[in-house]
């Protein structure tokens, strides 16, 4: 079951016991809650009888619950010993009891119904339970009056055939209708209603006892063929699948009557066998009952061959009635068996995977009889037989060829592999094929995922336009102990993983692919992206509706060019996309989705206004079958990493061109105006760069190493999906965009940062565009001086700058400037420390110590260090006060161990360069 | 549309070290001296077009202009298997061919007068790049074409081109033997104020320090020009590896110094190498990991300034540090090597704000056989490298108490009427001084209001 099944049914849980409204959490608390502690429920005899027997302890109709459990049981209800267990467990919890009860009491009361007692309900429960298949119940009783209403079986027949719309999408071929008109083309015995009784036949009471034998064995030869004879009559049957019945000549003595009472079962057996098989070899039943029906029939064949001889004896005279008892009595086993498969199967109305599963376990439980088990070996292997061809053809070809939908892997058209491209999830991969759990033979129960994943990946391959043929192809046996067909299942699984992922990594190299994506979304290939942003800098500035992506387009092409990334295979396959968010806004509701906090991010797209490198961001063109690893599931991943990392490098940049700006101050001896804005600017740099270097150098490139090796030794496909994802997750969580605290702190820090840059670069924009007009007045006059005059020039300039970097100081002094760097300065520090705290909060609370790495990155030196532990003191500070409040109102004792709890918090939470250990 | 680089070598000494230079990035390249690609290196996973240009025949031609105005250097380039290499146009040698002499007011004044020609050159080969990043200087500070004529075109570069970057890779006179050239202090003086107020960034190559190491840690006893020179064009190589073998980041020059030099004029870079081997030697049985290369970085005896790192009773102390790490690193090492030299403290950073240790990690050249698994170049920014400085200033004052030698440079126009210049070098020098000791400083933001108030 995946989570958002769990997730689904504990809602709809909550929504039927009304607990929604009074629950302090969501339904995704709980979910969560089970799918950490789910473990496999595995039945075993034990354990159900024990269950049972607890509730039989606790209930006070203990011999009602027994027979319904046997009813259920007996109609193969899937699924009921879990139920019962999950019953004696919920009987244990007063608890549970009391709500389940309430809650009860008060639908009943809201539908008018009449309530058990209270102290009634845990006996209650079973019955409570067993409502899941109520209405299935409920089918079956109509069936049942249909049933009687209809004289005959065929008659019967017909009618349910007829009558029963298909509600399984399975196409069958049409029966003719002469099938249906002629009701005695039947084997059984065949039930007009009307007893022809023949005036002739005279009491048999009246007869010596020697002619009584003969004629009785005489009947018995016919009833056994399922005609009716002429003492002993069979009585029209009650229901469809109900046992035959025989009346008997009551004259008959009384011995010879106990004989034939004894083998009157017989032919009722082969009644209910004969009319299995009839109704089972029509096109609806499926495969599997169509190969049981067909085993049968030889039986039968072999039972025919018997009663043929008995009469050939019979005609010679030789046969008395106690010898015919001997001679019937192994084939009297037969037909009990036979018919008690046929009576399950009714009952359950199994097809496919049930039948087998029936079997199945009928077959363990006779292992004791060596006869018996052999004939039911042989029943479960024929039947078996087409089963095992359809699983055959599934694992080693690919092939679903399953026309009466029996088979456990079903394919669902409605996701197909182009969708892959725009579809946000893996739902190709996941839904394409599933398993229908019912489906399963309990004895392939256990490989059921390894034999749905063989076929996958077979298939995968085969749309890659290969016919694929699995070498180990051999045919599938049943066989009870020796579980051949495991060993070969298992040998197709590898065979299957094996190719699909030799096709995935080296036909459509996908670790190449991978590579190459790695360059342009993890900005592995630096000098592309300098080059990129180079040449797009002027177009990124611009609102999104302006930018012209074929433009962008052709200055990507042109990077890829020339850049190293020229020499990547892929590079054609890298698109540029313009998205309408920016990547906070996008990741704060993916994060919020699973919150009940999401419309609080909800932002209303048309009041921002973004520029092109908010928007921007590459996008990859994949094609089948690589789309199923790099799905766009995938792709969104990487260009969230992509974006963020993007983001920080233009920030970098602008905090390196405002470097650049500064670096001309060189000349100037001594500007005091300058100083505290270079710090800040360092400040900032130091913070991107570190960053940028935590990021990639600590995050991307160790799960990348790690990722790489996992791919090196996978063995299948599940497991490089796997592995991938796990690759992207981590980078996320560890790029902290995971987490809406530390990324809005993060964003914050870079639009200081932007904002900054962006200020210095206006004021310093108007001073230099004096200084080059100054200069450009010089080195217009410079072309024509001479060499003596080129000195005073010289003299000139120096006079120039001395002029123009008084110049800038009025400037600035007017501007402020010295107050908007302080503030800018506050601004940042306050955010980064607020950063740093909240690393180390998170670390203390989570003992994650990969963040952590970034402070020992962002505070080298320990300058933050004194300001960190300021704050935390002021924290401590802050909790003083109600310390010392609870010191008033509560006894001193309480109130000073809670004083020392405080400050040993306080303390661990506080951050002490050095004293930090890394875990051995 | 790679961020370009061009080299201009300068005068004796810039030349030799620019040759060296360019045929260690051949080599890492697959360059051949023909400037060829090598059949073995054509798959094209390095930026070559960041040094060089594909001439219209497809072979590589390096982005360098030689200057000097004197033929020895530049002939014996000329005649080497490396000739060809070169853009001859690029090539200018002076016509009389006497050299500075020595003398930086010479070299100034030849510059001056060869402004034109020079800067024809230049300007043709900034139109033929497309994004022109900016220009590395290779010359010395002490003798007369580096110093003088690189202070001109200096001065002339950040007119011409103030946006582009200006690097230097300046060496420094040795110290410990006594130099022909006795007018050092004056030339060195002069040259610094312009690498002060010209150069965006400075890497100092001491002569002293690159002689001491050769002959201590690579048990040179007589270090010849050739390989010291190997020392330079090592580190010079190095420091621009992640502009040619591109990462994740520090992928263009800017990126790579601009976290290095948070003031403008605090922009004098040491270098640090590690492990160092010449071709003679066989590689040393010792395992090299990142922690390993890392710590000895920070070891004074692999700076190649001769400035004890850790001064006694002073506190001196780094402003920024970035490491480039080559060769197989596991980028998990990084970090618990950081954790460990912050641990030990082994480095002593600024009190006045954020600083730390930066690790560019970065490919190695394929097809240069190494060693060593893992190699290491320190960029450092320490106020400790005032004390060069401070050197400089007390030989200079020295000498001008004398007026030693002042014949020479008053011949020269600068000079002719009075001494200014000098002192205003020497003022200029003294407060960069001045501001590598207030940045030892906790209140070294404000150092400079509090120097304005004074003043």
């Amino acid at each position: 079951m995946s989570e958002f099944t769990i997730h689904h049914n504990a809602n709809e849980l909550m929504t039927q016991l009304e607990v929604r409204s009074s629950a302090p959490v969501g339904a995704e608390v709980y979910a969560e809650k089970l799918l950490q502690n789910r473990t496999p429920f595995v039945t075993t005899q034990i354990s159900s009888s024990q269950a049972k027997r607890r509730i039989a302890a606790t209930t006070e109709t203990p011999i009602e619950f027994f027979a319904k459990y046997d009813d259920l049981k007996s109609k193969n209800v899937r699924d009921i010993d879990p139920l019962v267990h999950l019953l004696s467990k919920l009987g244990k919890e007063e608890e549970v009891k009391y709500v389940l009860s309430q809650h009860a009491e008060k639908q009943a009361k809201k539908e008018g119904l009449q309530l058990y007692p209270p102290r009634n309900f845990t006996s209650q429960l079973p019955t409570s339970g067993t409502k899941m298949t109520e209405e299935e119940l409920s089918q079956v009783q109509d069936l049942l009056k249909q049933a009687k209403v209809v004289d005959t079986s065929s008659k019967f027949l017909t009618k349910v055939l007829r009558e029963k719309p298909l509600n399984r999408n399975v196409n069958l071929p049409q029966i003719p209708d002469g099938f249906f008109q002629n009701p005695q083309l039947t084997l059984d015995f065949f039930d007009d209603g009307d007893p022809n009784l023949d005036e002739d036949i005279v009491g048999l009471g009246t007869l010596p006892l020697f002619s009584q034998e003969y004629l009785i064995m005489e009947d018995l030869l016919v009833l056994m063929r399922g005609i009716e004879g002429k003492y002993i009559r069979p009585m029209p049957l009650s229901e469809r699948y109900a046992a035959r019945e025989f009346l008997i000549d009551q004259s008959l003595d009384v011995s010879t009557q106990t004989l034939v009472q004894r083998i009157l079962p017989l032919c009722a057996n082969y009644s209910t066998v004969v009319r299995f098989i009839e109704e089972k070899s029509l096109f609806e039943y499926g495969l599997v009952n169509h190969a049981l029906s067909a085993a049968m029939q030889t039986l039968i064949k072999d039972y025919m061959v018997l009663i043929v001889q008995l009469e050939q004896q019979l005609n010679l005279g030789q046969l008395t009635l106690q010898k015919m008892c001997f001679y019937l009595q192994p084939t009297m086993n037969l037909l009990d068996i036979l018919a008690s498969v046929a009576n399950s199967i009714n009952r359950g109305k199994c097809i496919g995977g049930a039948v087998l599963s029936l079997l199945h376990e009928k077959t363990a439980s006779m292992i004791g009889d060596s006869r018996s088990s052999q004939l039911l070996l042989f029943l479960t292997q024929s039947a078996c037989a087409p089963y095992m061809e359809l699983v055959g053809k599934w694992i080693y070809r690919g092939i679903i060829v399953d026309p009466y939908a029996e088979f456990m892997v079903e394919e669902n058209e409605a996701f197909n592999k182009e969708k892959l491209q725009e579809e946000y999830n893996d739902a190709y991969w996941e839904k394409h094929y599933s398993v229908f759990r019912e489906r399963i033979p309990v004895f392939l129960e256990q490989v059921a995922d390894k034999i749905l994943n063989t076929g996958k990946y077979l298939n995968v391959v085969r749309q890659c336009g290969r016919d694929v043929r699995c070498p180990f192809a051999e045919e599938l046996v049943y066989t009870i102990k020796e579980r051949r067909y495991y060993d070969q299942i298992e040998r197709a699984y590898s065979y299957a993983s094996q190719l699909l992922l030799t096709l995935l990594i080296e036909e459509k190299e996908l670790v190449a692919r991978l590579k190459s994506i790695k360059h342009y979304f993890l900005l592995d290939k630096g000098d592309f992206i300098v080059q990129f942003m180079d040449m797009t800098e002027m177009e990124m500035k611009q609102h999104i509706d302006d930018i012209l992506p074929s433009r962008l387009e052709s200055l990507l092409e042109l990077a890829l060019r020339t850049s190293t990334a020229n020499v990547d295979p892929f590079k054609d396959d890298l698109r540029v996309d313009l998205l309408p968010f920016d990547l906070t806004s996008q990741l704060l509701q993916i994060i919020a989705i699973d919150s009940n906090r999401e419309k609080e991010y909800r932002i209303d797209p048309t009041d921002i206004r973004l520029s092109g490198l908010e928007s921007f961001t590459f996008d990859y063109v994949v094609k089948w079958p690589t789309s199923l690893v790099i799905s766009r599931k995938a792709l969104i991943r990487y260009q969230i990493l992509f974006r963020h990392l993007f983001y920080c490098k233009h920030v970098e940049r602008q905090l390196c061109s405002v470097w650049k700006g500064n670096m001309q101050a060189k000349a100037y001896a001594r500007s005091r105006w300058y100083t505290a804005a270079f710090a800040l600017r360092q400040r900032m740099l130091n913070f991107v760069q570190n960053f940028e270097y935590y990021m990639m150098f600590e995050v991307i490139e160790p799960n990348w190493h790690d990722f790489q090796q996992n791919m090196a030794k996978v063995s299948n496909v599940d497991d490089v999906l796997a592995f991938h994802g796990d690759f992207l997750d981590c980078c996320l969580k560890d790029c902290m965009l995971t987490s809406t605290e530390l990324l809005r702190i993060v964003h914050k820090l870079l639009v200081v940062c932007v904002t900054f840059s962006n200020y210095v670069q206006r004021v310093s924009h108007a001073t230099s565009v004096e200084a080059e007009q100054e200069r450009l007045r010089d080195s217009t006059l410079q072309v024509t001086l001479s060499n003596k005059e080129r000195k005073e020039d010289a003299q000139k300039k120096k006079t120039a700058t001395q002029v123009l970097a008084q110049h800038v100081d009025h400037i600035l002094e007017d501007e402020n400037f010295e107050k908007t760097i302080v503030s800018f300065d506050t601004n940042f520090s306050r955010h980064l420390l607020e950063l740093l705290d909240k690393i180390m909060d998170e670390n203390t609370k989570t003992y994650e110590h990969k963040l952590f790495n970034i402070i020992y990155r962002l505070d080298f030196n320990g300058f933050y260090t004194e300001k960190l532990e300021a704050m935390s003191a002021e924290r401590a500070m802050a909790d003083y006060p109600l310390m010392q409040e609870s010191k008033n109102t509560s006894k001193s004792s309480s109130s000073s161990s809670l004083t020392s709890f405080t400050t040993q918090h306080s303390e661990s939470a506080r951050y002490v360069p050095g004293q930090y250990k890394s875990k051995p | 549309m790679p961020r370009e680089i061009i080299t201009l070598q300068l005068g004796q000494c810039g030349n030799q070290i620019g040759m060296e230079f360019w045929k260690q990035l051949c080599a890492e390249h697959g360059i051949s001296p023909e400037g060829i690609l090598e059949e073995y290196a054509t798959e094209g996973t390095d930026r070559k077009d960041v040094f060089f240009y594909q001439a219209d025949d497809e072979h590589y031609i390096p982005r360098s202009v030689l200057l000097d105005l004197e033929p020895r250097v530049i002939n014996g380039i000329m005649n080497s298997p490396y000739a060809n290499l070169y853009n001859p146009e690029n090539v200018y040698l002076s016509k009389h061919g006497g050299g500075a002499g020595n003398n930086w007011a010479s070299g100034y004044s030849q510059a001056e007068r060869l402004y034109d020609e020079i800067f024809d050159i230049i300007d043709r080969e900034a139109d033929g790049s497309d994004s022109l990043e900016g220009f590395v200087v290779c010359h010395s500070i002490a003798g007369g074409t580096g110093s003088g004529m690189g202070s001109y075109i200096l001065e002339r570069l950040n007119d011409r081109f103030p946006k582009k970057l200006t690097q230097t890779y300046s060496v420094f006179p040795n110290v410990d033997e006594i130099s022909d050239v006795v007018v050092q202090p004056y030339n060195s003086l002069l040259t610094l104020k312009r690498l002060t107020q010209n150069a965006d960034c400075v890497v100092v190559l001491d002569n002293t320090a690159l002689n001491r190491i050769a002959a201590d840690r690579l048990h040179i006893d007589t270090p010849t020009f050739a390989q010291v020179n190997q020392l330079v064009s090592t580190v010079m190589a190095t420091s621009t590896t992640t502009l040619r073998y591109p990462g994740y980041m520090n992928n263009d020059l800017i990126g790579l110094i601009a976290s290095l030099i948070p003031t403008p004029r605090l922009h004098f870079l040491m270098t640090g190498y590690t492990p160092l081997t010449t071709d003679s030697q066989v590689a040393n049985v010792r395992k090299t990991t990142v922690l390993d290369v890392m710590r000895r970085l920070l070891q004074p005896k692999n700076m190649m300034v001769s400035t004890p790192v850790q001064r006694q009773g002073s506190n001196h102390c780094y402003i920024s540090i970035l490491n480039i790490i080559q060769g197989e690193v596991d980028p998990t090492q990084v970090h618990k090597s950081l954790q460990r030299i912050r641990e030990r403290k082994l480095a002593q950073f600024i009190p006045w704000g954020p600083a730390s240790i930066q690790v560019a990690l970065s490919r190695k050249s394929p097809y240069v056989q190494s060693a060593h698994r893992v190699s290491g170049l320190m960029l450092a920014n320490h106020t400790n490298i005032s004390h060069l400085f401070d050197r400089i200033l007390k030989q200079y004052d020295k000498l001008r108490k004398r007026e030693a030698f002042m014949d020479q440079f008053k011949k020269e126009s600068m000079f002719s009427e009075n001494l200014d210049e000098f002192d205003n070098a020497r003022e200029s020098l003294q407060e960069l001084v001045n501001e590598y000791t207030a940045a030892t400083r906790p209140d070294y933001l404000t150092w400079g209001s509090q120097q304005a108030a004074v003043s």
